[in-house]
Order: structure tokens, then C-alpha cells, then sequence
């Protein structure tokens, strides 16, 4: 059997970093404080000894110097004046006897050879007789008799009393006041958390719109909760924006996959021959081809979104480009009777993949080729504006109408005017994708027609 | 609206007629000449149903299908070496469809593969290239795509070092950068000729759209136009003179085929 083990779980605030930080940091305050007053009496202690030692000395000196009958005298001299009753003497013949002074008798654990001792004796005079902590010296003469002198200490003791008296005094309240003050952070710490932590659980949950409190007093906390605000705005907007690209992708896929289910069902019900059935389903094939086209593009949109392949990125000559990609549509705008011009005098190179740039420029002209209209003009060049490596696409179709020229390279955005005509509504936002990889600038604006133009740091500048 | 379906039921026929066809090309799997032997192909592939109707499909034209639903089973298959070409899925269970080429081509087994996927990354088909696949096709394909491709790895051209090309009365000189059709001239541009010499290079055999995008213009994407289309139509009518026999025929909806006129 395991017995249930047993722990106290201590207040909450009392668990916090900062009460725990408080508690040390009182701890080492009450520790220097501590250290500094044993230091400090150490010193006085040592300084008052040596003073009262030199007095000590110079008297037993001062005594020892006169003769045999005048050390009495000598000594009474010294032991008089003295209205705190600090000084002490006696003069001991060889067997103890006082001779003179106001020690009662000789302590035995007093040493004869003249260096300082501490010892507890009894003072005896004319107030009366009781025991005193004395400091003294105490020296055999030559007549064998002992000269003790001394001064009572018990100040040291008094110092020593207030010293205490002042440590637990000012000592314990500043320690309470240090944990209070501990406490109280912690606590208010712990409120902000609490507040923080309710909040993200809340966002965990899916209320993106929740945010994290702030006071506006710019304080560090105020700051990290400025900064996840910031970048929960910012995730709110990319999931409301994957939710829209959800409901465009449902859009575009469904209505082919209608137009495959009515007329699959029309065949079923109506075709008279198999031939009849034939064509349906031929119909019904192109609608899954387009929905599958849609799904390949929107694959290859991530992809390049996703793709990091900036290390495979090499010099492309963008002239050769330009000229190739002319060289590929030129038979599709002479069919649609569309003059087609290309224009790459001047080389450029750019930083990049070929492949997936060839894929843009191509795109631009594929559209472009697409919404202008018989005996109109396309024009696909390539300039050097300063630094930069520019690929144009001028065409007389449409146009982009104002203000939708930051919608174009959204996906699925076709303009009402090119519902009706065939094409995924995804080529721009592939070509924004790849410009995007490149960081490249990618801009569409309006001349009489259409102008697309890919704007590149050129490699060779 | 009857037109197309006619026209789609006619578009089997130049396929069939590439199966009658096979015996007299230069196709690994023909014995002596003139006796038609049938291609063997090794189906790696998890899904039942997929399988079923690509086993279906080209039993129907005259190929020897032999299916692997796992890997392990797959690669055991394959070491003996009895297939002419192999399909492999990309994705499967156990040993992955890369992992198996993988092993084969380091044990020395030759044997061309196509690469089924349904990631259609361009990565991943780059990947599939380099583990030693031979062709790689995203799925959902059509069926003739398959055919097409399968047909194309069992007949690669071989390294042969002619500079001259002929199919029929068609002459392409490969130093020269001529063509001619009998004694009449062709004046082709660069494009154009390099289509002729694929397609020359491939006689009788469907060459889809996507192949030829991908083989003669090396380009890995889907154009949103009817690109190769166009330039087809150009190569055409200047192959295929308003008083001669048609050579480049298209296959509805799949691709185009260059054959000797009859």
C-alpha cells in the first residue's frame, strides 16, 4: 500500500515568481543587515577594548611607578572622582588580602602577567557592593603584592542590548513590509494573468475576436499584450480570408459540377441513342476537367505561396525571356487577329527562377491576348527603369475598371465584364504568388487598355 | 452535338491501329519482326478501383497486366523482370512508390516507369523524375494520357546518331535544319522545326498536349490557351499541303499523331 502523500499547498499568491523573488530578496536584505551590525559592534567592541586596555595600562603603570608607600595613595587618587563608578583597583598583599581599593577580593581566574582580561568581580565602596563585568590587567610586584586594575564594561553589554533592541526593532516590521509589499505585486501580477488567461482560453476556443486587456501604461506586460493583439489581429484577418478563398473555391467548383450533374441527369432521362449519351458525357468531361483545373491551379498558387526554394533561385537573362514567351504566343494573337508586338532591346538579369518567371510573363500575355479584342494591340516589352528590370504588357482589351486593380490578383476575381468569357479567374493570383516569391512588385493600372507590369531588382545594376 | 460523339468514337481508331502497329517498331518487347507480342505491364497501385479500371483499360488494348496492390509485392514482381514497363503510385502502403524505384534501379532493374501521383506539385513530380522514375502523370488523368505515355516509354526512341529523319515522303535534316515533304520544300521556323523532329522522332505514336509541352516547349506548367493547339495547326499547314495525304492527325480532345500516309 502507498500511503497518500501529504503536502501543504500554500496560498496562491504565495506560488507567484515575484512573491517567491520577494521572499529571497528579503531574506539576503535581512542577512546584509545583519552582517553590517555584527561588523559594526565588532569594530566598536574592539576600539573600546583598546581604549579601555591604554587606560588600564597608563594607571597600573602610574601605581607600579611609585613607591611602596605611595601606592595607596596613589590608587585612592585614581579610584576617586568617579560618579559613574567605572573605574576599579585593588592592591592584594602576596597571600590576597585587599590592601587597598575597591575590588573585594582577588578573582582567581585572573591572570598575573599584565594582559587584558574579562573577568566578573565585586565592587565594594561607599554606595555599597555588587558584581561588575570588568575589563582589567592585573600585575605581581616586586614586594609580591598584585595591583589590579580595571574598568567595568558593562556598557558593552548595554550596546550590545540596544544594537538588538534596534534589530528586531527596525528589522521585523521592514521584513513584514518587504512580504506584504511581495504579496500584493504577487497578487496584482496574478490578476493581470488570470485576466490574460482567461482571454487566450477564450481565443483558444475560437473567439478570434477577443483580445488581451491592456492599460495603456506601456509598461513591458502592456507591451507583449500589445504585440499578441497585433498578431491576432493578423491571424483573424488570414483565417477570414482563407474562409472567403473556402467560399470562392466552393463557387467556382460548384458551378461546373452543376452543369456535370444536369447534364448527366438530361442524359439519363433524355438521350435517345448512344450517341446522344455520348456527347453528354463528353460534356459532362470537360466540366470535371475545368473543376480539376481549378483544383490544380489552386495547388499550384499554394505551392508557390509555400515554396522557400529561394536557393534555386538563379541569374535569369530576362530578354531571352520576354523573346520566348513572344515566340510562344505569337501564333495565338495572329489567330485571334491581334498584333503582337515584342520589344527586348536591352538585356536584364534578374535574381529568380526562370521557370516560374516564364510562367508569369506568359500568364500576363495569355490574358492579355485573351480580353483584347480583334485588330487590337498587344505589346509585351522589357525596359530598365534605374535599378530596377521591368516587364510590361500593354493590350487595348477592356481594361481593368478603377478600383478593382488590387482586386485582379485576388483569386477567383474576375471582373463581371470577363464572367462570360473562359478562364479560371486565377492566372493573376498566380502571378502575384510567383512576384510575391520574388519580391518583385507587381502592378496592373489602367492605360486605354490594360498595363501589367513586373518591377525586379536587377542583378546587373 | 451527334458530330463530336462520332468524332470520339473515331478517335479510338488510330489508337487501335498503333496496337496493330506495334510489331513493326523498334519496341523492346517484339520478338522477331513482324510477330506482335504483347507489352507486359506491372501495375503498382493501392486502390482497388483504380486499378480495376486501368487493368480493364489496357487489357482492352492489348496489353498484359499484372497488378501489385502493395509495395513489397510490387518490388518482388518487379525483380523478376518479366515487365516491359511499370506503373507505380506514388503513395503506398508500406514501402513507399519513390522507394521502390529507388531499390530497383540501384539492383540494376532497367525496366521504364511511369510515376502515378495524385500530389501535383512540381516538386514532387521533380522528385519522382529523380528517384528514377521515366514520366510522372498527376491524378486524375484521362485514360488515354496513360496509354500515351505508356506507349511512349516502351517505344523510346533509341540513341540512334541519324541526322536524317523520314516518315514516309517527309524528310528532316538535322545538320541542314531543312525539311521537305517528296521534292516539296518546307520552310519551317525554329519552333516548328523542333516539333517536327519530336513528332518525327515518335511516328504513329499519340503524343498528348501535356507531353508535348512538356518535352518539345520544356515547360512544366498548364497553359491557360490553347497554346499547343495553335502552333500544331501552324506546323500542319505547312506539312500537309491542301492536295496531299494528311499526316499529323489530331485524336479528339487527347492529342495529335504524325503517321506515313497510307
Amino acid at each position: 500500500m502507498v500511503k497518500g502523500s501529504f503536502s501543504v499547498r500554500l496560498p496562491e499568491f504565495a506560488r507567484t515568481t515575484t512573491f517567491r523573488w520577494t521572499l529571497a530578496i528579503s531574506g539576503a536584505f535581512t542577512l546584509c543587515v545583519i552582517l553590517m551590525f555584527v561588523f559594526v559592534l565588532g569594530e566598536e567592541y574592539s576600539y573600546l577594548s583598546s581604549d579601555v586596555d591604554r587606560l588600564n595600562g597608563e594607571n597600573a603603570r602610574l601605581v607600579t611607578a611609585e613607591t611602596k608607600e605611595n601606592r595607596v595613595r596613589r590608587l585612592n587618587e585614581y579610584l576617586q572622582n568617579d560618579p559613574r563608578r567605572v573605574k576599579l583597583g585593588g592592591l592584594f598583599d602576596s597571600d590576597g588580602n585587599r590592601i587597598a581599593g575597591n575590588i573585594e577580593n582577588l578573582p582567581a581566574t585572573l591572570q598575573t602577567d599584565s594582559s587584558p582580561t574579562d573577568v566578573s568581580l565585586i565592587r565594594v565602596d561607599a554606595l555599597g557592593r555588587d558584581r561588575q563585568l570588568a575589563r582589567t590587567v592585573a600585575s605581581r610586584l616586586d614586594d609580591n603584592s598584585f595591583l589590579v586594575v580595571g574598568r567595568n564594561v558593562q556598557q558593552f553589554t548595554w550596546i550590545v542590548g540596544v544594537v538588538r533592541r534596534a534589530l528586531t526593532l527596525g528589522l521585523i516590521p521592514a521584513l513584514g513590509l518587504g512580504l506584504a509589499i511581495g504579496a500584493l505585486l504577487s497578487v496584482r501580477g496574478q490578476k493581470r494573468i488570470d485576466a490574460v488567461n482567461r482571454k487566450v482560453q477564450r481565443i483558444v476556443d475560437g473567439e478570434l475576436r477577443e483580445r488581451l486587456p491592456t492599460r495603456g501604461t506601456n509598461d513591458p506586460f502592456d507591451k507583449l499584450a500589445a504585440l499578441v493583439n497585433g498578431m491576432l489581429d493578423e491571424i483573424e484577418v488570414l483565417v477570414r480570408r482563407l474562409a472567403g478563398v473556402g467560399d470562392d473555391i466552393a463557387h467556382d467548383l460548384r458551378t461546373p459540377l452543376t452543369r456535370v450533374r444536369v447534364s448527366l441527369e438530361r442524359a439519363r432521362q433524355k438521350a435517345g441513342n448512344i450517341d446522344e449519351l455520348r456527347a453528354s458525357v463528353d460534356k459532362a468531361i470537360v466540366g470535371l476537367d475545368q473543376s480539376l483545373d481549378i483544383i490544380t491551379a489552386l495547388l499550384r498558387i499554394a505551392e508557390i505561396e509555400h515554396s522557400r526554394q529561394v536557393d534555386g533561385f538563379r541569374d535569369v537573362a530576362l530578354a531571352d525571356l520576354v523573346r520566348e514567351v513572344g515566340d510562344l504566343y505569337e501564333p495565338i494573337a495572329e489567330d485571334k487577329k491581334v498584333d503582337f508586338a515584342v520589344k527586348a532591346k536591352e538585356d536584364a538579369i534578374v535574381h529568380g527562377d526562370r521557370d516560374l518567371l516564364f510562367e508569369a510573363v506568359a500568364n500576363l500575355v495569355d490574358n492579355a491576348v485573351k480580353f483584347t479584342p480583334q485588330g487590337g494591340h498587344v505589346a509585351l516589352s522589357l525596359l530598365r527603369k534605374g535599378n530596377a528590370a521591368v516587364v510590361r504588357v500593354c493590350d487595348t482589351g477592356p481594361g481593368v475598371p478603377a478600383g478593382e486593380s488590387d482586386l485582379v490578383t485576388k483569386r477567383f476575381y474576375r471582373s463581371d465584364k470577363s464572367r462570360c468569357d473562359p478562364g479560371l479567374g486565377l492566372g493573376l493570383s498566380l502571378v502575384s504568388a510567383i512576384v510575391k516569391l520574388h519580391g518583385f512588385d507587381f502592378r496592373i493600372s489602367s492605360g486605354p487598355g490594360c498595363v501589367a507590369e513586373i518591377a525586379g531588382r536587377s542583378a546587373d545594376a | 452535338m451527334i458530330d463530336e460523339a462520332t468524332e470520339l468514337t473515331r478517335a479510338a481508331t488510330p489508337l487501335c491501329q498503333l496496337e496493330n502497329d506495334l510489331g513493326r517498331h523498334d519496341n523492346p518487347a517484339v520478338g522477331s519482326p513482324g510477330e506482335l507480342v504483347m507489352s507486359r505491364v506491372l501495375l503498382i497501385e493501392d486502390d482497388r478501383q483504380t486499378a480495376d479500371e486501368i487493368v480493364a483499360e489496357l487489357g482492352d488494348r492489348g496489353f498484359q497486366v499484372e497488378w501489385a496492390a502493395t509495395g513489397i509485392e510490387g518490388l518482388d514482381k518487379a525483380r523478376i523482370g518479366e515487365a516491359d514497363v511499370m506503373i507505380v503510385d506514388r503513395l503506398l502502403p508500406g514501402i513507399d512508390g519513390l522507394t521502390i524505384i529507388e531499390v530497383a534501379r540501384q539492383e540494376h532493374i532497367r525496366t521504364p516507369v511511369l510515376v502515378l501521383s495524385a500530389l501535383g506539385a512540381v516538386d514532387d513530380r521533380v522528385r519522382g523524375l529523380r528517384a528514377g522514375g521515366d514520366d510522372y502523370l498527376t491524378k486524375p488523368f484521362a485514360i488515354l494520357e496513360l496509354i500515351a505515355r505508356i506507349e511512349a516509354l516502351l517505344r523510346r526512341p533509341s540513341e540512334n546518331r541519324d541526322t536524317m529523319l523520314r516518315v514516309g515522303p517527309l524528310e528532316l535534316d538535322l545538320i541542314s535544319r531543312t525539311a521537305k515533304r517528296g521534292d516539296r520544300p518546307i520552310d519551317l521556323l525554329p519552333r516548328e522545326f523542333r516539333l517536327l523532329e519530336y513528332m518525327m522522332s515518335r511516328k504513329d505514336q499519340l503524343l498528348t498536349r501535356a507531353m508535348l509541352f512538356e518535352e518539345v516547349w520544356n515547360y512544366k506548367f498548364v497553359p491557360q490557351s490553347n497554346l499547343v493547339d495553335v502552333h500544331m495547326g501552324r506546323l500542319r499547314r505547312k506539312v500537309d499541303g491542301s492536295h496531299e495525304q494528311p499526316m499529323i492527325h489530331s485524336v479528339r480532345g487527347e492529342g495529335f499523331v504524325l503517321r506515313a500516309p497510307a
